[in-house]
């Protein structure tokens, strides 16, 4: 709609102006006045008056067409809004979660670090081991599983332990870095529990384990007995099954015999 | 340790040898084989094939199976045709058969096959010659490429083979191959089983095993494998594998099949024996070299041991390895050396 103040720069664009004597001298004695706002209220009028009749949108449907855009236009924002809060606290967690990760891996790389270096313990104990059987016995076969025996296993372990009693009495002797000595402490702890875990690992391989009981057999009999107890009919008993004839093992017994130290 | 051998003097001052005692049973997933001591110095196995075929049951068929002398069980109002015949019939009817056990183990999906199994292994070890007599059960280990657990498996058996009349002991199926083929070393070297649903294999020292494991790759795979790829039966493909072809020299496209994949479970064995070597856990350490002995029916095809020795040249082994050599009686080596131990009373 035009404004009034537009309405009114028009009328002044195509008006003329006159003085009342040039009026009375035209034999003009009463002129009819109109305010711009009507002109203004007029046009309007007209405007909506040809829209109504060419089959467009009242003003009324206008307006609130254009307040339901408006609204939706917010919604859409707010929506917008809503979904970059969301979009940056999931980056804040895959960073927070990328942060983790990367501390695991390097625990990781710290604690394999420190399970080789167990290993390699393991396994030159062992070698000591082995070398300070042969001379007792040198038949002997070795130990089923071939690694460190239960025995040497426990003497490190003790002795990682001494160690740490050590440093730990060395520690409070020692005033001027108690500091220093909590954190040998600490990191003798973390290895001897490190070596523990995989001490205990090892131990359950070799049949050692702090464990007690297990090694009962289990019977599974009861779980198939209505399976295997049944009678079936069947002529298996008129069946002669393959056979072959086969090497003797007099000869693997005389073997073992004498492996055994027997006759 | 007990032996179970024993000399008998009779009246005119002579003597006369008493058959040993004890009994070994190769438990395989392919075969089930009973070995006895026989009267003439030698060993007689009883072989009967792990399977078994439902048909539909009436009169006449009953009476046909009869008289053709197939061994059948009636189960669950079916007949059930059991160990080589049922493989003989799948093949003529284009059906695969049902087994009890799968990759090494009692196949969890068949329970419905104990009461054959049972059966099986009742007409294969017979009565035993007193009661509890020493039956010595092969069993795998543990296998390094899947999760498998072998408590059910050796515990089932064991209860099965006491409920015959005998005493049951369970051995590690590599360790029955160093007692059956390794005497000539002091039983010191490498027993490695290739049985159909696993490789078994077994260092040992002076009769004592060391190591054990098993990979889950035996006959099995390379039928399943061999199927896939011809587009056919699995039984179709067992029975290519076992009229004997050479994999050194496949003659067809079904041979060459064939000899892809038995190449290729070599290989895959050997790599994970090295594997095994070379992780250091529990390895014992031999100054001189060591043999290894293979056997198993999955082992019997013709040029295996052959394309075993060029598979384990191209890989550098961590310990020194003399002879490397097939059993001559390789079907029944894992029983006979079950028959070992059951004969020395080992443990």
């Amino acid at each position: 709609m035009e404004s009034v103040d537009d309405i009114k720069e028009q009328l002044a664009a195509r008006a003329r102006t006159a003085t009342l004597e040039e009026l009375a001298d035209q034999g003009r004695r009463r002129v009819r006045l109109i305010r711009a706002e009507h002109i203004a209220q007029m046009i309007a009028d007209a405007v909506n008056h040809a829209v109504q009749d060419a089959g467009l949108l009242d003003p009324g449907q206008v307006d609130a067409l254009v307040e339901k855009s408006r609204a939706e236009f917010h919604d859409a924002i707010r929506e917008r809004e809503e979904q970059l809060r969301v979009a940056r606290v999931a980056e804040e967690q895959l960073e927070a979660s990328e942060q983790e990760l990367a501390d695991v891996q390097a625990r990781f790389a710290a604690l394999s670090h420190e399970l080789a270096l167990a290993r390699s313990e393991l396994e030159q104990a062992h070698g000591e081991l082995e070398a300070a059987r042969q001379p007792a016995d040198g038949a002997e076969a070795p130990q089923r599983g071939g690694t460190a025996s239960p025995d040497s296993v426990r003497d490190m372990a003790a002795e990682l332990a001494a160690l740490k009693a050590n440093v730990a009495q060395q520690g409070a002797s020692t005033s001027g870095a108690p500091a220093s000595s909590v954190d040998v402490a600490a990191a003798l702890d973390k290895l001897a529990r490190t070596l523990n875990e995989r001490l205990d690992t090892f131990g359950k391989k070799l049949g050692v384990s702090a464990a007690v009981g297990g090694d009962a057999p289990v019977d599974f009999g009861g779980m198939f007995r209505e399976d295997v107890d049944r009678e079936l009919e069947s002529n298996m008993g008129d069946i002669q099954t393959k056979q072959r004839a086969g090497g003797g093992i007099a000869d693997n017994l005389a073997k073992l015999k004498k492996l055994k130290g027997g006759e | 340790m007990t032996d179970q051998q024993g000399i008998t003097p009779t009246d005119g001052g002579t003597t006369e040898t008493v058959v040993g005692l004890g009994k070994g049973l190769d438990v395989g997933t392919a075969n089930l084989a009973a070995a006895v001591q026989n009267d003439e110095g030698g060993i007689t196995v009883n072989v009967e094939r792990n399977a078994f075929l439902d048909i539909p049951s009436d009169v006449y068929s009953k009476n046909m199976l009869t008289k053709l002398k197939v061994p059948y069980v009636v189960h669950n109002g079916k007949l059930v045709v059991i160990g080589e015949a049922a493989f003989e019939l799948a093949n003529v009817f284009g059906r695969e058969t049902r087994r009890p056990m799968a990759d090494g183990l009692v196949s969890p999906s068949e329970q419905d096959a104990l009461p054959m199994m049972k059966m099986i292994i009742q007409k294969i070890l017979g009565e035993p010659s007193q009661p509890g007599e020493n039956c010595y059960f092969s069993v795998p280990a543990e296998s390094l490429d899947v999760d498998n657990n072998v408590v059910y498996h050796q515990g089932l058996f064991e209860s099965l083979i006491n409920k015959l009349g005998y005493k049951a002991h369970a051995i590690n199926e590599g360790h029955a191959v160093v007692f059956s083929e390794l005497a000539d070393s002091e039983f010191t070297g490498i027993g490695l089983s290739f049985g159909g649903g696993m490789a078994n294999a077994c260092i040992a020292y002076k009769s004592i095993p060391c190591l054990s494991f098993s990979v889950a790759r035996g006959g099995d795979w390379i039928d399943k494998n061999v199927a896939n790829v011809l587009g056919v039966p699995r039984s179709k493909a067992t029975s290519m594998k076992e009229r004997g072809i050479d994999i050194r020299d496949p003659q067809s496209r079904e041979e060459e099949a064939v000899a892809i994949y038995y190449r290729s479970l070599i290989t895959y064995v050997l790599e994970n024996i090295k594997a095994r070597f070379e992780s250091g856990q529990n390895m014992p350490n031999f100054s001189e070299p060591i043999d290894i002995a293979c056997a198993g029916g999955t082992s019997m095809v013709g040029g295996f041991i052959e394309v075993f020795r060029e598979e384990f040249a191209k890989i550098d082994f961590p310990i020194p390895i003399g002879r490397i050599f097939r059993s001559e009686e390789a079907l029944t080596s894992v029983s006979k050396g079950c028959l070992v131990a059951a004969a020395i009373g080992e443990e």
